[in-house]
């Protein structure tokens, strides 16, 4: 084991959950807000479907999906940068497990 | 017995025969020291698995129909159902993964250090689980009473002896593996035929690319006829209404007990992220195909089958109409099937559009397989949730510790059969579509499991009576707000029983946050172990300081 400064601890804390937030506030644009203003947006056609019901058939789902890779790309590069090791082994029994 | 019962029950009994057989085999290589030589579930195999536990009968056979009768207000299920995968990976699975415990109600009650909080949860626990089993067992009915052409009661019945014995058998081990086999079948069971109608209506293979078109001819129709237009938002209920329910799934996704569980098969807070990322590019996939199938149906129902005289109606209609699940019925006794005249259910809109688009009594057969994945995969999570709430977290921990292995095994054996059967009674008047039904357990998780894990894992000064607070003020004001609406006809800014989670996991985070507040703070060890999240599998906080390890503790 080797000691982590306080501050780099700390940073990368702060890094993930900006990021986090970042992702769940793209995440309510292209839902709760899509949906607010759905009347709005009907007039815009895009692919043969007025936008609103484009966002909430396709849209929308894409964008979860491509949020969810993106978080577990960037999030593998941001633990290599703090020099984290992923082991090839980790048994599913690692984790403080209690006796059944 | 025609020959469509017999493709039917052969594909059934095939892939039945094909998840006994994966769970045998990994049964087996399990004795000779599966764990032992470490290898865990591949983050995309566990993303199929996750797949198929989530993917319910409620997904496969009643989203497209909601969808297809309420028009862009049902795409509040497809919102609602794939956001929660932002919330449970962003927010929670990593986590709970590093906090390591079995059970959902069991990181509860370690995390808050309070019996009374795990026993809660437990409870909890086994009322989600039991109203989500009664939309699957109502599922399986509508799938076996076409395939015997019977009434869906009987259907039901039938279903509850097969998904009884099934989770009891198939819920002991291997079943990661199978519910692999699950996905794979499910998925393509419910792409070929929404593949197939895309190329008859359209000439393109790509039903998300081209049902653009028809979506826009349905506009056309619509405006004709002058009925509710199919895209119009809002027309079937508040714009705060869909808010509501879309808030409430993907709130109760993230607390749902069955699916975190697979989230502890896992090895690393990374392998946590990736599982959920594959998940939903896997449920991504039938979610959406659902809004295609919903127009394509529409389509053919209002352009083939609606103006057809009555005594000249398809054959598909009469085997659904056996069921009690379609009504046509010439009711100004013109001799023609007006489109208002065609009653059909939502949850019946998937299984009859093979024959609806007449492709073919293999592809019937496949739905029929699929479909059983769907509703078998989910009830099997749901049953284990329960049995192990009540084996693990209440019998053992709470009233037997001193309980054999074997006793424990019985009492969550029992505890399957028997929910089981209690569930079926119920879903044999079912108090809901299956749609309706499977909001309502989300209604109660975002109530309960949501506001719970969220603050057990994000804030620290969180403890056991504000936890305890939360989850009975959440379940009380879910199901107080659930049956006002539905039986008291109460509501507010138009928001109906399904959008019930919204009110219930507000009142449970302010009641979480002011009975914690006002009382002790938890203990230094405990909001240390919280501190100990934000950081991922391989660092460890310690009294105040951070450990990495570096390879050199051998």
């Amino acid at each position: 084991m080797k000691k982590v400064e306080k501050k780099v601890a700390d940073d990368y804390f702060k890094l993930r959950t900006t990021l986090i937030i970042i992702y769940l506030a793209v995440g309510v644009c292209v839902s709760y807000l899509v949906v607010f203003f759905a009347r709005d947006l009907s007039s815009i056609t895009f692919n043969g479907f007025p936008l609103h019901y484009y966002m909430g058939a396709q849209g929308a789902v894409l964008t979860f999906i491509i949020l969810l890779f993106v978080n577990a790309f960037v999030s593998d590069k941001i633990d290599q940068k703090f020099g984290i090791r992923t082991e090839e082994k980790t048994s599913i029994s690692s984790g403080k497990t209690l006796d059944q | 017995m025609d020959s469509q019962f017999l493709v039917s029950f052969g594909l059934i009994l095939a892939t039945f025969g094909l998840y006994i057989g994966i769970a045998l085999f990994n049964k087996a290589k399990q004795t000779s020291d599966f764990y032992v030589a470490g290898r865990s579930v591949p983050a995309v195999f566990n993303g199929m698995a996750i797949g198929a536990d989530w993917m319910s009968a409620a997904s496969f056979i009643g989203m497209a129909g909601t969808i297809m009768i309420m028009g862009y207000d049902g795409l509040a299920y497809i919102m609602g159902w794939t956001g929660g995968y932002l919330l449970l990976t962003f927010l929670l699975a990593p986590q709970l993964r590093k906090y390591g415990r079995y059970t959902v109600p069991e990181f509860i009650g370690d995390r808050y250090q309070s019996n009374a909080a795990r026993l809660i949860a437990a409870v909890a626990t086994i009322i989600i689980s039991f109203t989500y089993s009664i939309g699957q067992l109502s599922g399986s009915g509508v799938v076996i009473g076409r395939l015997l052409e019977v009434d869906v009661a009987i259907g039901t019945m039938v279903g509850v002896v097969l998904i009884a014995f099934y989770s009891a058998l198939g819920g002991m081990k291997g079943i990661t593996w199978t519910q692999v086999a699950q996905y794979l079948v499910l998925i393509i069971a419910y792409l070929i035929p929404v593949i197939f109608m895309s190329l008859q209506l359209t000439s393109n293979p790509m039903p998300w690319l081209s049902y653009g078109q028809i979506v826009g001819e349905l506009q056309e129709l619509d405006q004709q006829l002058g009925i509710t237009e199919y895209v119009v938002p809002f027309t079937e209920a508040t714009k705060w209404q869909f808010l509501a329910l879309m808030f409430t799934l993907m709130a109760g996704t993230a607390g749902l007990p069955h699916v975190i569980v697979r989230f502890y098969t896992v090895a690393t807070m990374k392998a946590a992220r990736w599982s959920g990322a594959w998940a939903l590019l896997f449920i991504g996939l039938l979610y959406l195909s659902a809004p295609a199938y919903a127009a394509f149906s529409r389509f053919i129902l209002m352009d083939q089958v609606a103006g057809s005289a009555i005594n000249n109606l398809p054959a598909w209609t009469t085997a659904w109409v056996d069921t009690g699940q379609l009504s046509v019925a010439d009711q100004n006794g013109d001799g023609v099937l007006q489109w208002a005249e065609i009653v059909i259910s939502k949850d019946i809109v998937v299984m009859a559009t093979p024959e609806i688009a007449n492709l073919g009594i293999f592809v019937i057969g496949l739905m029929a397989a699929g479909a059983m994945a769907a509703a078998l995969s989910t009830a099997g999570g749901l049953m284990i949730s329960i049995s192990a709430a009540l084996s693990h977290d209440i019998y053992y921990r709470s009233i037997n510790p001193n309980a054999s292995e074997a006793r424990r095994l019985a009492v969550g054996r029992w505890s399957i059969v028997i929910a089981t059967v209690v569930a079926g009674l119920v879903a044999l008047n079912p108090p809901g579509a299956i749609t309706q039904i499977v909001a309502w357990a989300f209604a109660l998780a975002s109530g309960t499991f949501f506001p719970a894990l969220l603050l057990g894992v994000w804030w620290k000064r969180s403890n056991g009576p504000g936890v305890i607070a939360g989850m009975v003020t959440g379940l009380s004001v879910s199901l107080a707000y659930i049956f006002a609406a539905k039986y008291g006809g109460f509501t507010i800014l138009g928001i109906v029983d399904t959008g019930a989670g919204v009110f219930g996991a507000t009142a449970a985070i302010i009641a979480n946050i002011v009975v914690s507040l006002l009382t002790k703070e938890p203990t230094q060890k405990v909001q240390d172990e919280v501190i100990d999240l934000r950081y991922p599998e391989e660092m460890t906080y310690k009294d105040g300081e951070v450990w990495i390890k570096d390879g050199t503790e051998g």
